[in-house]
């Protein structure tokens, strides 16, 4: 039995790698003295354009700029909610990243969105979230759109409860383990309905038990397959794009229906990024429009006064978050 | 010392597991917790809130709740507390904060005070960055105290401290317990504050003579067990009295008879030391030759004899303004890791309600009422053991005297 095609996966926002190299080292894959082929990265990025626009998928694309080269890691630029009742594009929050090397990339970011008529909703600024890096939507067949957050490398456990009050959506935050397995992407790829490639030796086990609830079927990969990026892939309908295939991993996947196409992008793993780290999607679908609050709907203190809502009550009484850098 | 804190964590807590896990990561610090408050949200759409009050040491509390914190668990809003400055001298300023005997902190620009000597009943003052349990009539006009309870942390008793002591404490009162153990338990807890260097408070009652413990309980003192003696006018007499006529109360101490006109004999015992001046007077002229005020004397062990209402005489060194002497007994306390009341109800009370509750508190009393009472006063420290207590000092001199 195969699930409902993904919802999502047909609009990417990319951006060109033409100031991309690695300048500095905030995840353990990152090597300064590691040198990026340039030409041989942009031919990669624009073989990976070219595949995603042969699977059915549209691309859209952002300028680089020379500051910021991880800007062409689109994945982290912030969590899109966009809007299904044609009232414009929708709704991002742009990230709020925890290391000082990337924070340049949070104005950029929302500059491009706000130009195209998005609303932008900002986190507290003691939060830190890394966007669809640290967040991947799940919707089981018959139910709601969950999103799978990340926390502990790049975001914060808290901006869960900010997230969740910015877009509407129930969010469950997992802790990752792995310092290799820095994002959730790293860790999780929603297939369809029914299914998501999943590395749980990336989360700790309460982090396994929530995903156990949600995912009927995963696609379990071992640590040394995970290891291999192959769940940083992306989704289009029903082709997966995977920086790495390895052969159980890409016959289960072709047994159960998909397409599996290999794009190398070993330049951007010198960064500690594959392919789902060089896109966006621009057509995740976090919550339906709200529905009026009505007396009795949400929740109430004990003694029936209304409740601050999560994030005003974070913003209020919160201590800075302490930094654990791996 | 074990110190709470309250966490809140918001969110999505349930589905997530986050809730469970930080549970599970606060028993596993070993801390406890209680949950204060809980909104689950009704729909998986609703988020859910937990309020968690977490208590333990204080050195696992601090570094748990950091961790926690990276689950998203945030300490709640801490505020000062609120100073109001006295405006007369003995009295305190409306809604005062009433103190505990439990170890205590006041929050004062962000920074926790630990209160340097807790006592019941009194108001808290903070003074040159340091924060101090005041009786009230003590308190002088523009003493900054603190008024309601927020900012004020009260440090439940520890468990952490000596396993092997709460044990024994947790046995509460009781009259069928064997006394030989409870004497050597205490004998081992005196040692063990001795070896701490902490002082032994010894409250002794005119029980204590009457029942022929008086030069067991000198021998203690001779030997270096009692620092410091708190009585009344009633035991110091009846003490003179044993030594100078052989009477207690006019009863033979020896023979266990009433002896012809003893029951003037404690009077006329009050009035010679009423000549000498006061008691180390009479001692060092000879007129008192035994029993436990002259070892107090001749060793230097300080006493306080406070006064009542029915006091005969009294002796010279009572004081018989009682608000004067609770005063002289506080002076006392500081050091003090043993209290030992003796057959004793009021002073033996009157200091308890001084005492801090980290001081192992034993009471001696062949009435249970009299434990009892002591504990409900809010001595919840104390173990009582119901005993005569004439044989419980022999016992407890025969352990302790020329074992040091």
């Amino acid at each position: 039995m195969s699930g409902a095609p993904l919802p999502w996966g047909r609009r990417f926002v990319m951006c060109p790698p033409r100031h991309f190299g690695v300048l500095y080292e905030i995840n353990p894959w990152m090597r300064r003295e590691v040198s990026v082929d340039p030409d041989r990265a942009l031919a990669q990025w624009t073989g990976l354009v070219e595949t995603l626009r042969s699977a059915g998928a549209e691309v859209e694309t952002m300028e680089p700029h020379a500051a910021v080269p991880d800007l062409v890691f689109t994945a982290n630029a912030g969590l899109v909610n966009a809007s299904t009742d044609g009232s414009g594009p929708g709704q991002f929050v742009p990230s709020h990243f925890r290391h000082p090397e990337r924070q340049p990339e949070t104005p950029v970011n929302a500059a491009w969105f706000g130009a195209r008529g998005w609303q932008i909703d900002r986190l507290p600024d003691d939060v830190d979230h890394e966007g669809a890096g640290d967040a991947l939507p799940f919707t089981p067949d018959g139910g709601t759109t969950v999103l799978l957050s990340g926390y502990s490398f790049r975001s914060d456990a808290s901006a869960a409860t900010e997230l969740s009050a910015l877009v509407g959506c129930p969010v469950r935050p997992v802790q990752l383990v792995d310092p290799r397995l820095y994002h959730l992407d790293l860790t999780f790829c929603p297939l369809d309905g029914r299914r998501a490639i999943v590395a749980p030796s990336g989360w700790d086990t309460y982090g396994r038990k929530v995903v156990d609830a949600l995912v009927p079927e995963p696609l379990v990969l071992t640590e040394d397959e995970a290891l291999s990026f192959c769940a940083n892939s992306v989704v289009v309908d029903r082709t997966v794009v995977m920086p790495a295939a390895p052969p159980r991993v890409g016959r289960q996947l072709e047994a159960w229906g998909f397409e599996v196409v290999e794009c190398r992008v070993d330049e951007f793993l010198k960064a500690g990024g594959g392919c789902r780290c060089l896109t966006l999607a621009l057509d995740t679908v976090l919550s339906r429009p709200r529905r009026q609050a009505s007396p009795g709907s949400g929740p109430t203190s004990p003694t029936g006064a209304p409740r601050a809502t999560p994030a005003q009550r974070a913003r209020s009484t919160r201590p800075p978050a302490p930094r654990a850098r791996p | 010392m074990v110190a709470t804190e309250t966490i809140e964590v918001t969110g999505h807590i349930v589905d997530s597991l986050l809730l469970a896990k930080i549970l599970d990561a606060i028993l596993d610090a070993g801390c406890d917790y209680e949950i204060e408050d809980v909104v689950i949200g009704k729909t998986n759409l609703d988020a859910s809130s937990a309020r968690i009050a977490v208590s333990g040491d204080e050195d696992v509390l601090g570094p748990l709740l950091d961790d926690l914190q990276v689950h998203g668990a945030n300490r709640t809003a801490q505020v000062d507390a609120t100073l109001v400055a006295a405006d007369r001298d003995g009295v305190l300023p409306a809604g005062f904060y009433s103190t505990t005997n439990l170890a205590s902190a006041v929050r004062v620009d962000g920074t926790w005070l630990p209160v340097d000597n807790p006592e019941m009943d009194c108001g808290l003052v903070v003074r040159d960055g340091r924060a101090v349990t005041v009786p009230m009539h003590r308190v002088r006009a523009g003493d900054l105290v603190v008024v309601g309870s927020e900012g004020v942390r009260v440090q439940a008793p520890g468990h952490a401290r000596d396993t092997q002591v709460f044990e024994f404490m947790a046995s509460e009162v009781s009259s069928e317990k064997p006394k030989a153990l409870l004497v050597e338990q205490v004998a081992a807890r005196l040692r063990a504050s001795r070896e701490r260097g902490g002082k032994a408070l010894v409250v002794a009652g005119p029980a204590v003579v009457h029942t022929g413990g008086a030069p067991d309980l000198a021998r203690l003192v001779a030997d270096g067990w009692v620092d410091v003696l708190f009585a009344g006018n009633g035991f110091a007499t009846h003490d003179i009295e044993a030594n100078v006529l052989g009477t207690s109360l006019g009863v033979s101490v020896a023979e266990g008879v009433p002896t012809e006109g003893g029951h003037a004999n404690h009077l006329r015992v009050i009035n010679e030391v009423r000549r000498h001046g006061s008691i180390a007077a009479a001692v060092d002229a000879g007129f008192v030759t035994g029993g436990v005020m002259r070892a107090c004397v001749l060793h230097g062990v300080p006493f306080v004899l406070g006064g009542s209402i029915r006091d005969d005489g009294p002796l010279p060194d009572v004081i018989s303004d009682t608000v004067a002497a609770a005063d002289a007994m506080r002076a006392h306390l500081d050091g003090v890791h043993v209290a030992l009341m003796l057959a004793s109800t009021l002073h033996a009370i009157a200091t308890g309600n001084c005492l801090p509750a980290g001081v192992e508190t034993f009471c001696v009393d062949i009435n249970q009422a009299v434990v009892t009472k002591l504990a409900d006063r809010g001595s919840h420290q104390a173990l009582g053991i119901v005993t005569d207590v004439g044989p419980f000092v022999r016992q407890l001199a025969d352990h302790l005297v020329g074992s040091a």
